[in-house]
């Protein structure tokens, strides 16, 4: 059975809200729109999302590490929102494992949203029903647009292209793939209900400094002779402190 | 959570409606079995009239929790999968199968059928109040509801504000009852007593999860949350997170147990000692564990922490204080670094 998906990854994703706004935007005029805004301009001005993006530090200082984190609904395979809506206004589609809210039916009991480990759905407060991300519906099956734009808004805007979207379930899609060679994960693994999306975790890069000093100290360089003025003087210093070491680093320099 | 004072009217209109009823049928019930002479008809049709009007309102009052109330009726449909249909359902058809049973009572048209009617109302009961209980318990992702306790609390609570009702209306007719529902008001408040008591310890051992278990990180990396995607409270932030509550919790938790415990008991104990009876007493305790459930209500949903909450770093750590090495002895599935 096909899973449509995204998969981001966090590597690259600079949590610069992109996918945000233009979920927002491209939701507000279509099909599932429109996403109310309250007191949009006052001072607590608020509004429904289908995607927030999270930012997180880990590690110690001096070792810490900025990550940030988009999420949005994460269609999942057991999605635990489904079974408990009264009206049957929930519901995952068979064909791509999309989760939807049908807006007819929905009476707004909110059940949906304390059934969802994620926070991934919000009650619009003007339309008094349950919304959340519809993986772009109206778009990935559009045939009016062109093939590449068949894919979700925020997929489409991410500028660090961050986001990818296809049926994970698929082993030939970039997805699946991606998945698998980078070890995809999803949100909360013990919450039972198997989410579709996945996060591509963070990987370390070591950069030898070593190796790119060289490059950096070449006299074309325009920062060389700044480079060079601290050299000296910082080896001065130490000549002071340790008179017995003759050879200067700055005679040495290409 | 948010504490949605619809619900808490509900749970007040219902239980007191089914509460009472349980104890009404229940004495004529006894007389299939040649036990007790029954209930005076006037007595089960006033009672049963309360508990009729008492369920109407509760339903008016839980569709303003709705988004949709004219279309509250669509709720039947997922009964298979949905305690909130299953409510819905039960409720309905308990509020139906009760107004059938008093005019079956009214024109005394057949004991046979009225004693069936009786005792499907009597079933039906039960059952809306276990399905409302099941809708809390049954949320894996609110760790404090999500135990046996709140179905247990819950009914315990129907017969509390049930028998202490019909303890006022045997003493208004003068039935031979009364005594042996102070007997009963006495022994379900000291039951609920002991599980509210066991709903509270039990979130000091609740063994809840952690930011890093939601961001699938290394158990023993520190976290912390930098951005929470938008500037104001947003509907994630006020549902699942009632500050204000939060802050008003230890105040409110005393009252709650001083309302629905202490004093219905000490009135009680009261009454046994000095043998004095009078209406306005039995007035008191009723009112008393009515005012004391309706806080112990508002106290429940504040007390609840969702999961989603980590997201935002609003989840409660006591737990995972209390339960030191508990978080290095998870395996790690897979690590970000
Ligand atoms: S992320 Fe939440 S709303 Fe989306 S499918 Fe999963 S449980 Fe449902
Ligand atoms: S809020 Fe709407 S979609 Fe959610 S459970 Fe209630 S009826 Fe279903
Ligand atoms: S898939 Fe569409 S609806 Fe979902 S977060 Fe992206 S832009 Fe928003």
């Amino acid at each position: 059975m096909p899973q449509y998906a995204l998969v981001i990854d966090l590597n690259t994703c600079v949590g610069c809200h992109a996918c945000a706004t233009n979920c927002k935007e491209w939701n507000t005029q279509a099909a599932f729109g429109p996403l109310s805004d309250y007191d949009p301009y006052g001072r607590e001005a608020s509004g429904v999302w289908y995607n927030r993006i999270f930012t997180y530090e880990t590690g110690e200082f001096p070792e810490t590490q900025v990550f940030h984190l988009p999420k949005s609904c994460l269609h999942c395979q057991d999605a635990p929102c489904v079974p408990v809506c009264p009206t049957g206004a929930s519901y995952k589609r068979e064909q791509d494992g999309i989760v939807l809210v049908n807006y007819d039916d929905c009476i707004g009991c909110k059940l949906c949203s304390w059934a969802c480990p994620y926070g991934c759905r919000e009650f619009d407060e003007a339309d008094k029903v349950m919304k959340k991300c519809t993986l772009c519906i109206d778009r990935i099956y559009d045939e009016t647009l062109p093939p590449e734009h068949r894919q979700p808004a925020c997929v489409l805007t991410c500028p660090a292209r961050a986001r990818f979207f296809g049926d994970i379930e698929d082993p030939n899609s970039e997805v699946y793939k991606l998945i698998k060679e980078r070890n995809g994960f999803v949100l909360f693994p013990d919450m039972g209900t198997n989410p579709a999306n996945h996060y591509l975790p963070r990987q370390e890069t070591r950069i030898n400094l070593e190796e790119f000093e060289k490059h950096i100290l070449k006299p074309d360089n325009p920062l060389f002779l700044e480079v060079m003025r601290r050299h000296h003087t910082s080896s001065k210093a130490q000549a002071q402190e340790t008179p017995q070491e003759e050879v200067t680093h700055s005679e040495e320099l290409p | 959570m948010h504490p949605p004072i619809s619900l808490i009217f509900f749970f007040l209109t219902a239980g007191t409606s089914i509460g009472l009823f349980i104890f009404t049928y229940f004495i004529e019930f006894l007389t299939l079995f040649g036990k007790g002479q029954g209930l005076p008809k006037e007595v089960v049709l006033v009672s049963g009239v309360i508990s009729l009007i008492l369920i109407g309102a509760g339903a008016i009052g839980a569709s303003f929790h709705l988004g949709h109330k004219l279309r509250a009726w669509k709720a039947i449909k997922r009964f298979n999968t949905s305690w909130l249909s299953r409510e819905a359902v039960f409720s309905g058809a308990y509020g139906f199968t009760l107004l059938i049973y008093l005019v079956l009572k009214y024109f005394e048209v057949s004991p046979f059928l009225e004693h069936t009617f009786g005792i499907i109302t009597w079933i039906l009961g039960i059952l809306s109040g276990f399905s409302t209980a099941m809708i809390y318990a049954s949320n894996k992702f609110v760790l404090e509801w999500n135990t046996g306790i709140t179905v247990i609390y819950y009914l315990l609570m129907y017969l509390m504000l049930g028998s202490s009702a019909f303890t006022i209306i045997s003493y208004f007719y003068n039935l031979p009852y009364t005594g042996t529902f102070l007997f009963l008001t006495f022994l379900f408040v000291l039951l609920g007593l002991g599980f509210r008591i066991a709903f509270n310890v039990r979130q000091f051992y609740i063994k809840r999860p952690t930011l890093n278990e939601a961001l699938n990180l290394p158990h023993n990396r520190s976290i912390r949350v930098i951005d929470k995607s938008s500037t104001t409270d947003n509907y994630c932030t006020t549902e699942f997170y009632y500050a204000k509550g939060k802050q008003m919790l230890p105040t409110f938790i005393p009252l709650a147990y001083l309302f629905t415990f202490v004093i219905p008991l000490f009135l009680l104990i009261y009454i046994y000692v000095t043998d004095v009876v009078n209406l306005p007493l039995l007035v008191l305790i009723y009112l008393s564990i009515l005012a004391g459930s309706a806080i112990e209500r508002w106290c429940f949903f504040v007390e609840g922490n969702h999961v989603q909450n980590l997201f935002y770093g609003l989840y409660p750590e006591e737990g995972y204080k209390l339960r030191k090495g508990y978080m290095e002895r998870k395996e790690t599935r897979i690590s970000i670094y």
